[in-house]
This record gives structure tokens, sequence and C-alpha cells, in this order.
């Protein structure tokens, strides 16, 4: 039972970041608005209203297709998706259908080293519908609420080959998705917000040349229920093959809570979207010359940065997939070593103490007031041992929440840095002077008694020089002496 | 037909219906026997540049005045009848 094919192909729907909808000039920016305060006639579907394309919505869907390596169609056409249901006023969602923005691409990513890519089948864009509220209010048990103000903002939607082999690979591809459109910035790419959203077709088959009954899986809402649901069906499907079941073709829901999947009932018997071209809509052929632009204007991509940083920089895989996994991150990481040239300690820094104090203040690094220079500073400081590691750390955590660079913090605290060795020599001297019995202790052979000295002094000093420089002055001192 | 628009009709009406669409589809049927193999499908008669928007908001203004048309509204939703057994991706 163990040579099981799987094969998963994935759905993905982002939603595009334009400041207006689709259509019309309704705004985007819906997150704490009140439910169809962003509306007009066109996304509540009013009769005699028409629709007019946003320009940016055709430019980021060529952005996201030409990345993904997508043979562009020379003419943009939509079509019109009909359907009944109650958060789609018109009846119908404008898509696209036989004239998608690009085709015949693919999408690489690493799994443990190993590079692996994923054919696209296809990149299209369409309008959101509403969203529709089952509970809360004065709702009677038969009734919905209805807001319109997610109807007709932009999706891109990617449909890849069935090239997937395993839920790791799905999530692991999945993830190379976001990195892809927050690189690009087309797309904040949030799961927990909605604004990256993902389907799943998954088959189990016995025989490795052909492919099992297709299941698809939907409402997986972070990258983690999309392995754990995949998972999920893959034991299903093993254990129903192995007891000779058969597996229905059929369209399963992830519940979150319970950890499983469940069939959804009530499946239309006939799927038929009755597509046909929108006659509201006019076709037109995409200008060479602004492909060209597009083409010419993509930035540096996820994969290609994390081997450049593996290679130019000697970082771990590990390491440069956490730089590069924000765009953001890892401009900060190269401003950083303009800077301050030492990649393996500014690298350390950032995965580290940056990541954690951004993580505490919810914050993205754009976002914080830490500015590349204001960090290297901090980090040279530790580089000329002016300050410890340790105390480096809680400065840090200072700058992020007042704004101050670490020269203000340190004053600021009343820090007086002990940065001058003189100053040391004269701690140094003293504890030697106070406790004679430990330096006969050690000059006798126990390094213990040296420990206790440099924690002496690190009293003295009420931990404001680095424990590195106490060490070499005291051993000089005491090599002197002895 | 009548399931997927989630329509429901009487008997009768079912049999009205059931004759004006077999009519319509005789009709396609009649076009059907034309041989238009040399004729390319034509959805738009023109294909010169749309207009476009450009990527800036702007608002409407008028909600107000749809939420007072609609049949019913609690909380500045839309109230619809519920409907659970579809989930549309």
């Amino acid at each position: 039972m163990n040579n099981l094919k799987i094969t998963i192909g994935l759905e993905v729907h982002c939603q595009l970041s334009t400041r207006a909808k689709m259509f019309c000039r309704c705004g985007t920016d819906y997150i704490g608005k009140g439910p169809n305060s962003l509306t007009c006639p066109v996304c509540l579907g009013l009769p005699g209203s028409l629709p007019v394309l946003n320009q940016r919505v055709l430019d980021l869907a060529l952005q996201l297709a030409l990345a993904l390596g997508c043979r562009i169609l020379p003419k943009v056409v939509f079509h019109r998706k009909n359907y009944f249901y109650p958060d789609l006023p018109k009846g119908y969602q404008v898509s696209q259908y036989d004239y998608p923005i690009g085709v015949n691409g693919s999408i690489d990513y690493a799994l443990q080293g190993q590079r692996k890519s994923v054919r696209i089948k296809r990149v299209h864009v369409e309008e959101d519908a509403g969203k529709l509220v089952h509970e809360g209010m004065a709702l009677m048990p038969d009734q919905s609420g209805v807001d319109f103000n997610r109807s007709g903002i932009p999706l891109a939607e990617i449909v890849t080959e069935p090239d997937i082999r395993s839920p790791e690979e799905a999530r692991e591809c999945l993830m190379m998705f976001r990195s892809l459109v927050r690189y690009l910035e087309v797309s904040d790419g949030n799961m927990e917000e909605g604004s990256l959203r993902c389907d799943a077709n998954i088959s189990l088959s016995r025989n490795p040349g052909e492919m099992g009954v297709k299941v698809e899986v939907k409402n997986m809402n972070s990258f983690r229920s999309v392995y754990r649901a995949l998972s999920f069906e893959v034991e299903r499907q093993k254990v129903l093959l192995h007891e000779g079941k058969e597996i229905s073709q059929e369209t399963r829901h992830w519940d979150e809570i319970k950890h499983v999947t469940v069939s959804s009932r009530g499946k239309e018997e006939a799927e038929d979207y009755r597509y046909f071209p929108d006659p509201d809509l006019l076709p037109f052929s995409i200008d060479e010359a602004s492909l060209m632009n597009i083409r010419e204007k993509l930035p540096e991509l996820p994969l290609e940065r994390k081997e450049r940083f593996m290679l130019e920089y000697e970082l771990t895989e590990s390491e440069a997939g956490v730089l590069v996994s924000s765009k953001m991150l890892a401009d900060f990481f190269e401003e950083c070593l303009k800077e301050l040239n030492k990649p393996k300690t500014v690298c350390n820094w950032i995965t580290t103490e940056v990541l954690r104090n951004l993580k505490n203040l919810g914050k993205n690094i754009n976002q914080s007031e830490i500015t590349p220079k204001a960090f290297t500073e901090l980090l040279r400081m530790i580089e000329k041992k002016e300050i410890s590691g340790t105390i480096a750390k809680s400065v840090l955590e200072e700058m992020f929440t007042s704004g101050m660079n670490a020269r203000e913090v340190i004053s600021k605290r009343g820090i007086s840095f002990i940065s001058s060795e003189k100053e040391l020599e004269n701690i140094v001297v003293d504890v030697i002077e106070n406790n004679p019995q430990s330096v006969a202790d050690y000059l006798g052979g126990k390094q213990k008694a040296f420990n206790f000295l440099v924690g002496q002094v690190m009293r003295q000093t009420r931990g404001q020089a680095s424990p590195e420089m106490v060490k070499n002055v005291l051993y000089k001192q005491l090599s002197a002496g002895g | 037909m009548a399931h997927l628009s989630r329509l429901e009709f009487t008997e009768q009406e079912l049999e009205t219906f059931f004759r004006d669409l077999n009519n319509i589809l005789v009709h396609f049927e009649k076009l059907d026997t034309l041989d238009l193999s040399n004729v390319s499908p034509t959805s738009h008669i023109t294909w010169t540049s749309p207009p476009v928007n450009p990527d800036q908001p702007v608002e409407w203004g008028r909600e107000e005045e749809v939420m007072r048309a609609a049949p019913k509204v609690e909380d500045r939703y839309f109230i619809v009848p519920k409907i659970v057994d579809k989930q549309e991706g």
C-alpha cells in the first residue's frame, strides 16, 4: 500500500492590490468599514449600470503572469460565469474563460534543499463576490445578511497542473506563491484575511501510470490547514483504497475545529455556468509596448534571491529563506550590508532579535522605527565592544518602541557604558586587590576562581561592560601581576 | 433548470415552460443546419480600445438611497433568505 501515487493540483485566488474595484471606482479598503459603505450601482448589480475596467488590474495580472513564466495571450476577453447566489447581485461573475491573461507557466520552489517545479495551467482575473453573514444582528434563523463591500474587488486565479506529490509540497508551493505575490507587490498575500485563498484537487492511485478519482478540498484558511487537510485526505483515501472501496468524486470542506474534511452535501447536479462573452465589456488587444515595459520592471524573484544570498553572503538555506520570505526584510538586510559588510552578523541579528521585536509589536520592518543606519550603528558598537550583546538586545528593544537611536537610548538610561579600557582596568585592579584568595586560587590553577573574578567585575560595572572585554583585561592584569 | 435557478413552479407552469423551451430548442436546431464552417464566432463587433478607469477610488455617496429602496435592511446589511446548500468558491 505504500506505493500509492499522490497527485495534487492547486487553485489559488489572490486579491490584487488595487485601490479601486475592478469595474467601478469604489474603494477596496473594506477592513473596518461599515457594511455596504463601499458600493455603487456597478458592484451592487443595479440595472443599467455599466462596468469599466480598472487599468491597474490588467497591469498587476500581467506582472503576475509574466513572473510565472506564462505565455501572455494577445487578447483580453471577459466572460460571464452565471450562477445564482445572494452574494452575487448580477446573477453572474465577470471572469475569464477561453482567453485567460496567461497560460503555460511554472513556479519553482525548494523543499529540503531540492528545487521543484510546478507547471501553471493558467492565470486569469475575475471579480470577487459579496459576503454573507449568517448570524448576529437580529437575524431570523432562515435569513442571511449581505455586505457588498467585497463585491467587485479584483482577484487573480492561478491554476496549477497536478504536479504536486505530497501535502508538504503543496504547502511549500503555496508559500512560494505568497512570496511571489508579495515580491511583485501585486497582492498582500494574507491568508488569514482572505486575500490569498487556496483550493486543492487531490487523488490517490495504485497505478502510477494513471490518476485516481479527483476530490476537491475547500475552505483551507492557512498554510497549516492546507497541510493538515491534504494529509487527512491522503490518509482517508488510503484507508478506502485499502478496504477496496470506491472513492467518490466530490467536493469536501476542511473543518478547522474537528480537523477532518467533510463532504459538501447538495452538490449541484449540473454545474453549468453558461459562460459567454460579456457584452458590456469590449474585448481588446494587449499593446506590445506596455507588455515590454512591465516585463522590464519585474523585480528579482524570491527563489533567485535566496540562491543569490546563499552564494554571495554564504548564508545557510534556512537563513536565506527567512530573509527572503518578505521582500521588505530582504531589502532591509541588503541596506544594512551597505552600512556594515558583515552578512553573518547582520543576518543573525535580523533573524532573531529584529524578528522577535517586530512580532511583539505586530509590525513589519517598514512600519517599524528602525532604519538600517540605526540598526547597524548598534551592531558596530557591539563589534567595538562598547556594549555587551545582552545590553544591545535591550537597547534594540527600546529603539523599536521609542524610535530613538542606540546612543540616545544609552544616554537616556544613564548607562555610562564602559568604553575605555583604562576605566575598566581600574575596576579590575580594585577587584584583584579585594579578592586575594580567589587570585591565589586562580594562579594555583582553579579556572572557577577566574569566573568568580569576572563576575565580581561585572557586578562592579553593573553589567555595562562587555564580558569579552572584562575577560581580556582581567587576564592581562592577572598575568602581569603573577 | 428550475432547481439550478432555485425557482418553484406549479405543474401547469412547468408544462408551459417545457413547451416554450422546447420551441426555442427547435429554433436553434434549425439554425444548426446552416453551414457556418467559414464564419468565425463573433461576440463583439468593435475591437477598439475600450475606456479604462484610473486606480483612484471615488465615493458614490448615495448608499442611503439603496438602503431605502431595499426590501429589508438590518444594521446596514441587506437581508435575504438563507441558502446554505451551496458554497461557491
